[in-house]
């Protein structure tokens, strides 16, 4: 397998105050892993300075062999647009756009496909997310569920090469956080690999590997294999990820 | 409590505050500023006016004249109130010499008719800037604001006359206010000495003029006492004129700086309105959560308004009284000229009343608008404000479906072009302030083109000519006129010359009461003029007439005018009106020629061959010609009328351009402010799904382009459109005889260099506005 990510002796400090601790780990290529731990325990911080979305103050991040820890604003959008992209607890939509055009933007800035192909790719996305239908509204006029995965069609529009998230259920409902998790397994099945931090348990239960933060350090990790979708399965899954959990003391 | 919210909020949204705080001072110190200047113009003017009390009614002689029989018609004609005979002695700039402590220069380039005079006993008198009627002693001299403007002649300076082998110094003593000759279109000045000097001097230096003057009940009785004098056959070898055309030309200048105060004013109450509401909008967009906090908790839309209202209350009571203090202070700056001219006016209580008023209404009327805006609170639910984040958007659409439809258009042009396109009303703000600052800039700009431009002359009356030749009145008439057409029909460096022969013509006035028209006649008559309306006479039957002769006659183009000559009376067709600031306004153009009535006038309009001589060819001539003729070239006829008026109209354009300048970076900077602000959650997305800050930093000058280019286009057209019926209105207010102007575009300033300057200038300050941006970081945004 290759290595989309490496993390290493990765830190970072707010004024006094350092967050996170010599963080080293690799993310192979259609992983799919999961980041819990306590509020406080950096694990949100630790996703925006391996994303880009903000830089550590030591240690170094490498993207497909790169190094993006110390990139300027040009460069780091560039990775960002083409390589990356980023669910958010909230969706962010740009509210002056539809919602296809939310979808088809990142697309048209990359420019490596033409305006066509981005448009076909964004239908073929709206279809599978089940967002085709209201393609025209305006976000104001759709539910919280389709906004969010409008944030994934846009996420996966340049197919990136890692899909980051953000709590992407967390305001989600419990039917909701089902459906959008679905669609992040359906992309993570095609190839793409994803890192997602959460609270939620069960979200972590879809995840190949997860990895607890305790403190700005990495405390645990737990491999749980390939996500399928049967009943037994997933009742596994839960079962070994709620008693680890249990034993980290989350 | 509730001050302590309204000093919290004061200092935590201080940006916002700061820019609602100057919108309102601007306002009400140009509201203040232009009521000041107005009232100090007209109550200084009108101070002036009767203390001095020029004749309604002034006929200029030179030579001999029969006093006695002047004062026995003045006595028996009934409209006749009061009336006086004043000498004056005409010298030439050459006999004056002013010496002081850095100066020694004559005023042989002045090319205004010097006369000087003793002070009269009661009316037409010239008084010091405090209105005082001026007394001088042996010695001593009064100079007028326009010599003391035109060469810095100041108190104390030395004055040197002499001609005739006489030689007398004085020492200035006063700057004089002339309320009847203190404009250089009137094309000639008066110097005060002592009774004694005065009386020393008379009959030794110069030439003797004679100013006969009347007085009536009503100044406009003018024009029928004018009729009657005439065919008295009275002295009248010189220019008469009345009291409408002498206010026209003494006020003229500083009642265009009023009108385009006024005009400069208004459109700045507009643009700090607009700003308002921008300002409120972003504050109360920027507190959406706090209010539905506050209607969570149960404060009605009453309670919270209240809240808002008192502090918006504050802030206008501050500005506005900050705008009133600031425009006091500045007063004396833009009244300065005014009290020069019209004499010092200690600030009158109506002054004080008015002002205090203005800023009042301005307070007022702030802070109803600001109530209006405040409204929107009450549509604001609890779920728009806290679950939603709708805000007080709700109601408005977003943009409509269609970017993943553009073909060609980069992505950064496309997001630009799309929000400018279909959001405009929150680029309004730019726009406005642009439009209002292009238009704010170029009325006066083309005013003063317009003041500056040699054409302007052919608004006056005066066609467009190298070399204006005129006969004057007078004994040598008829051999002077000989002489000069000899002269010019042999010179071999004229192009072309046209002459027109001035002859008086009996008609009646709109209540059958005689009076004399003065009609220029010949074969170029009335050519080359502008007209307010129709057009040249053609035929043996038209007649054009001069606009205060078309007011007095009260007729219209196509009416016709009954002229009796020759013992007959023949009905001729007014082809056109047009205005006219020579021969006192009262003229007429005919191509008829009325050759067996006696001439008053000649005069000639030449063109010379080569147009780099024309001043020495004009110095030639008036050597030749001698007494009794007139040689003026053009341009320096322009320069010596109009150059009072351009002089003081520049350099108030150059205020106002720096100031729709300044007004214009300074308002896009606190509105670039707000709207980054307002736009932080949209930045943060863009950057987040890989817009560099290159990127938005383009977008936003897009932006910024577009809007500023469509308000220079809008203001452009505006600017062609409306900015010279906006003029002629002004014109028409303020009762000048100048009815109609028709502006001349400074095509370079109007299409190439206003719009260049102000759009770099308004980009620059955007470019630097957006560099702030690098202080975002997606994190600190995202954890919001």
């Amino acid at each position: 397998m290759n290595t989309v990510l490496e993390v290493k002796n990765l830190r970072k400090s707010f004024e006094d105050e350092q967050v996170l601790h010599d963080i080293t780990f690799k993310v192979d290529e259609g992983e799919f892993i999961a980041i819990m731990g306590q509020s406080g325990s950096g694990k949100s911080t630790l996703l925006y300075s391996i994303s880009g979305m903000d830089s550590p103050t030591s240690g170094n991040v490498l993207l497909c062999g790169k190094d993006i820890s110390r990139l300027d604003d040009k460069d780091m959008s560039e990775i960002r647009l083409k390589q990356m992209g980023f669910v958010f607890q909230h969706s962010y939509l740009l509210k002056n756009l539809s919602i296809r055009d939310n979808i088809v933007l990142p697309g048209f800035k990359a420019g490596t496909l033409s305006r066509e192909e981005i448009n076909q790719n964004a239908d073929e996305l709206m279809k599978k997310t089940g967002i085709y239908a209201v393609g025209s509204h305006d976000i104001k006029q759709v539910s919280g569920g389709e906004l969010q995965r409008t944030a994934i069609c846009r996420a996966l529009i340049n197919h990136p090469d890692i899909l980051f998230g953000d709590e992407p259920t967390g305001s989600l409902n419990s039917s909701t956080t089902k459906e959008v998790m679905d669609i992040i397994n359906s992309v993570n099945r095609e190839g793409t690999t994803v890192i997602i931090v959460t609270h939620d348990a069960k979200v972590a239960t879809r995840a190949s590997r997860v990895i607890y933060l305790m403190d700005g350090n990495i405390h645990a990790e737990l491999a749980l294999g390939s996500y399928e979708d049967d009943e037994q399965s997933k009742a596994w899954r839960e079962k070994i990820v709620s008693e680890w959990l249990q034993k980290q003391g989350f | 409590m509730k001050w302590s919210i309204i000093k919290n909020d004061f200092i935590r949204n201080k940006t916002i505050h700061l820019a609602l705080f100057l919108f309102m001072m601007f306002s009400t110190c140009l509201a203040v500023l232009s009521v000041i200047t107005a009232v100090q113009t007209f109550t200084s003017i009108s101070t002036l006016y009767e203390i001095a009390q020029p004749p309604h009614f002034l006929q200029m002689h030179k030579g001999e004249i029969d006093q006695e029989e002047i004062r026995s018609f003045m006595k028996k004609n009934p409209l006749v109130t009061y009336s006086q005979i004043a000498t004056m002695i005409d010298i030439y700039g050459e006999n004056l010499t002013v010496i002081g402590p850095n100066a020694h220069y004559d005023l042989s380039d002045c090319r205004l008719d010097i006369g000087l005079v003793k002070q009269n006993a009661t009316k037409d008198l010239l008084l010091d800037s405090s209105h005082q009627k001026v007394t001088l002693g042996q010695g001593e001299i009064g100079i007028p604001v326009l010599l003391k403007e035109m060469y810095g002649i100041a108190i104390g300076e030395h004055i040197i006359l002499t001609d005739n082998s006489v030689r007398k110094e004085f020492v200035v003593k006063e700057i004089i206010l002339d309320s009847m000759m203190n404009s250089p279109m009137v094309s000639s000045t008066r110097i005060l000495l002592s009774d004694k000097d005065f009386d020393e001097l008379v009959g030794i230096v110069g030439e003797i003029e004679y100013l006969v003057e009347a007085y009536f009940s009503n100044t406009k009785q003018a024009n029928d006492f004018k009729t009657a004098y005439e065919d008295a056959s009275l002295a009248q070898n010189g220019q008469a004129i009345t009291y409408a055309m002498i206010f026209t030309l003494s006020a003229l200048t500083d009642i265009v700086m009023v009108l385009v105060l006024l005009l400069v004013s208004i459109l700045l109450i507009i643009v700090s309105f607009i700003c308002v509401k921008f300002s409120i909008m972003a504050a109360l967009e920027e507190e959406v959560r706090e209010i539905g906090t506050m209607k969570a908790i149960g404060l009605s839309f009453t309670d919270i308004r209240a809240l808002y209202l008192t502090k918006y209350r504050v802030l206008a009571l501050v500005g506005v009284g900050v705008g009133y203090v600031v425009a006091l202070l500045c007063s004396n700056v833009i009244t300065k000229h005014i009290s020069s001219t019209f004499g010092y006016i200690q600030t009158s209580a109506l002054t004080g009343v008015l002002s205090l008023a203005v800023s009042v209404l301005v307070f007022l009327l702030i802070t109803y608008y600001c109530k209006k805006i405040l409204k929107k609170i009450r549509k604001l639910t609890v779920v728009d404000a806290l679950v939603s984040g709708k805000g007080f958007d709700k109601d408005t659409k977003s943009i409509k479906d269609g970017l993943h439809t553009a073909k060609k258009l980069s992505v950064n042009s496309l997001m630009a072009t799309r929000e400018v396109l279909h959001a405009y009303k929150n680029w309004i703000v730019v726009f406005s302030v642009v439009l209002i600052a292009v238009m704010m800039i170029m009325v006066p700009v083309n005013l003063l083109y317009t003041f500056e431009a040699p054409e302007f002359i052919t608004y006056m009356g005066s066609s467009l000519e190298d070399i204006l030749i005129e006969v004057e009145n007078g004994e040598q008439l008829e051999p002077n006129y000989t002489k000069v057409k000899q002269i010019l029909e042999n010179d071999s460096s004229i192009k072309n010359y046209y002459e027109y022969r001035t002859t008086r013509v009996k008609t009646t006035n709109s209540k059958h009461v005689p009076m004399n028209l003065d009609i220029d006649s010949g074969d170029m008559a009335g050519n080359g003029l502008q007209y307010l309306s129709g057009k040249a006479p053609e035929g043996q039957h038209e007649l054009a007439l001069s606009f205060l002769n078309a007011d007095e006659l009260e007729k219209g183009v196509g009416d016709t005018v009954e002229l009796m000559f020759h013992a007959t009376k023949q009905e001729f067709v007014i082809s056109g009106i047009y205005q006219d600031v020579t021969s006192g306004g009262l003229t007429a153009k005919s191509k008829r020629q009325f050759p067996f009535l006696a001439a008053k006038k000649y005069s000639f309009s030449v063109n010379l061959k080569d147009s780099a001589v024309i001043v020495g060819k004009a110095v030639e001539w008036a050597a030749i010609f001698g007494a009794g003729v007139t040689v003026d070239p053009m341009e320096a006829f322009i320069n010596q009328t109009l150059g009072g008026v351009t002089k003081q109209l520049r350099t108030m354009v150059f205020a106002i351009a720096l100031l729709g300048a300044s007004l214009a970076m300074l308002i896009t900077v606190l509105f670039m402010k707000l709207r980054l602000a307002k736009d932080l959650s949209e930045i943060t997305i863009l950057k987040a799904i890989g817009f560099s800050k290159r990127d938005i930093h383009m977008q936003y000058m897009i932006k910024i382009g577009l809007v500023s280019l469509s308000g220079i286009l809008a203001g452009v057209v505006l600017t062609n459109f409306l900015g010279e019926k906006i003029v002629n209105a002004a014109l028409g207010i303020a009762g000048l005889g100048i009815k109609q102007v028709h502006l001349i575009t400074n095509l370079a300033m109007e299409y190439l260099i206003c719009p260049i300057v102000l759009m770099a200038l308004v980009l620059l300050v955007t470019a630097l506005v957006v560099r702030t941006i690098e202080n975002y970081t997606i994190v600190s945004i995202i954890k919001e």
